[in-house]
């Protein structure tokens, strides 16, 4: 899985490549992490490029949801595929967190 | 004493409840065989306790499909079970019992036991579980002896469709009604990696009769059940649940068998997507365990 990360002002894209499972949640959470403790609460997800997540994924996306909202702002999705849509509606996430189609797009759903 | 460390990940299939989009099951078993993966209990709902009972009776995939060829036809709800009906529309007139079924119950056990015949879970070379409904309390029961037919009986008790079936003692409906996708079964017997293949009751394009109504209201509720149970299973679970979940590009109706190649297809390539993650998951090293031991299997 690669992991980068971008300001774009008023939120923090972490640009996600591979699959969020259990042999990778671990790397992602901590970078998720680090984001939230700078400081950098009004986060994005960008899932355009991966294909797949598992429970261990979907643990790791609530807990930098529950932990993003505790710090006042929020971690959205954008981007996200089919397969991973799918996984994510199938657990009932579609209802909790909040998706755009494109980073363009979840970037301007936070006030600047 | 230290709890004995197990040398590999325990592996659990779980089959959901989704008529014939069950068979999708045999594609993966047929996968896992393959690939020497060894599955260490099955676990069953509704349409899914079929293939679930016939992996752990050590039935192959090819003798599976047949069985369920032969068994699994329009000839199981064809008869209609007037009686039921009468008793459940006319109640002064004809005893109401407290439940009733509009399809005869008859074909449907004569179907399964040309499957299982009197086969219990003793003859079974993998853990079976197979998940009913108690008609009583609503509560989720969890079958794990006895008559493996009855088991089945029990668990694809679709309510209205078919009356309910007596396992020790309880009137059992459809395991859809309370876990339409049993991966809590498998948390409970200490399964590691659960390979989770459940499907979400499609909605009939247009209500034409009594029956697909029926279909249809059952549908929205185990659907939004579905859901909220995986939800709670993923946050739950220690270790990880692979959802296993094919794509069939068309709708796949209650008595589509005539798509049985397409479905167990769909479920083969949908395990071969999922295959080069789940062999590095199980190459990992188990986890110490951090608490004593987990439920049990009563059988």
């Amino acid at each position: 899985m690669d992991i980068v990360v971008e300001q774009r002002t008023p939120a923090t894209v972490v640009h996600i490549t591979g699959s969020v499972d259990g042999l990778t949640a671990d790397t992602l959470m901590a970078t998720l992490q680090q984001q939230i403790d700078a400081g950098n609460t009004r986060l994005i997800g960008d899932l355009s490029g991966v294909s797949y997540t598992s429970s261990a994924g979907l643990r790791a996306l609530l807990a930098t949801v529950k932990q993003a909202r505790t710090a006042g702002g929020d971690f959205r999705l954008a981007g996200v595929l089919p397969p991973v849509h799918k996984v994510l509606e199938m657990s009932g996430f579609t209802t909790i967190l909040k998706l755009y189609p494109d980073v363009d797009g979840a970037v301007a759903s936070y006030p600047a | 004493m230290s709890a004995p460390v197990a040398s590999r990940k325990r592996v659990a299939l779980v089959i959901g409840a989704g008529s014939v989009k069950c068979a999708a099951a045999l594609g993966l078993w047929k996968v896992l065989k393959r690939e020497g993966i060894a599955v260490d209990m099955v676990v069953g709902c509704s349409g899914g306790s079929l293939y679930a009972a016939a992996m752990a009776l050590g039935y192959d995939a090819e003798e599976t499909e047949a069985m369920t060829l032969s068994m699994w036809n329009r000839d199981v709800t064809k008869r209609r079970d007037y009686g039921s009906m009468l008793g459940a529309f006319l109640p002064k007139l004809f005893r109401f019992r407290g439940h009733f079924g509009m399809v005869h119950g008859e074909p449907l056990l004569a179907a399964l036991r040309k499957g299982f015949g009197d086969k219990t879970f003793a003859d079974t070379v993998l853990p079976l579980y197979v998940v009913a409904t108690e008609l009583a309390t609503g509560q989720q029961a969890t079958l794990a002896g006895g008559k493996v037919v009855d088991a089945v009986r029990a668990s694809i008790a679709i309510p209205y469709i078919w009356e309910p079936w007596e396992v020790e003692g309880k009137l059992m409906l459809d395991g859809c009604l309370s876990a339409p996708l049993p991966v809590d079964v498998a948390i409970k017997e200490g399964a590691d990696v659960i390979l989770a293949m459940g499907f979400e009751s499609p909605y009939p394009r247009r209500i034409r009769s009594a029956t697909s109504y029926a279909f249809h209201v059952n549908s929205i509720y185990t659907n939004n059940l579905f859901r909220a149970n995986y939800s709670f299973h993923n946050l739950a679970h220690h270790a990880e649940i692979i959802p296993i979940v094919p794509d069939f590009g068309e709708p796949v109706n209650l008595f589509d068998t005539h798509k049985f190649g397409h479905v167990i297809a769909c479920g083969a390539r949908a395990a071969e997507e999922q295959l080069p993650y789940l062999r590095q998951l199980l190459a990992e090293p188990v986890a110490k365990p951090s608490s004593p031991g987990v439920g049990s299997a009563v059988r």
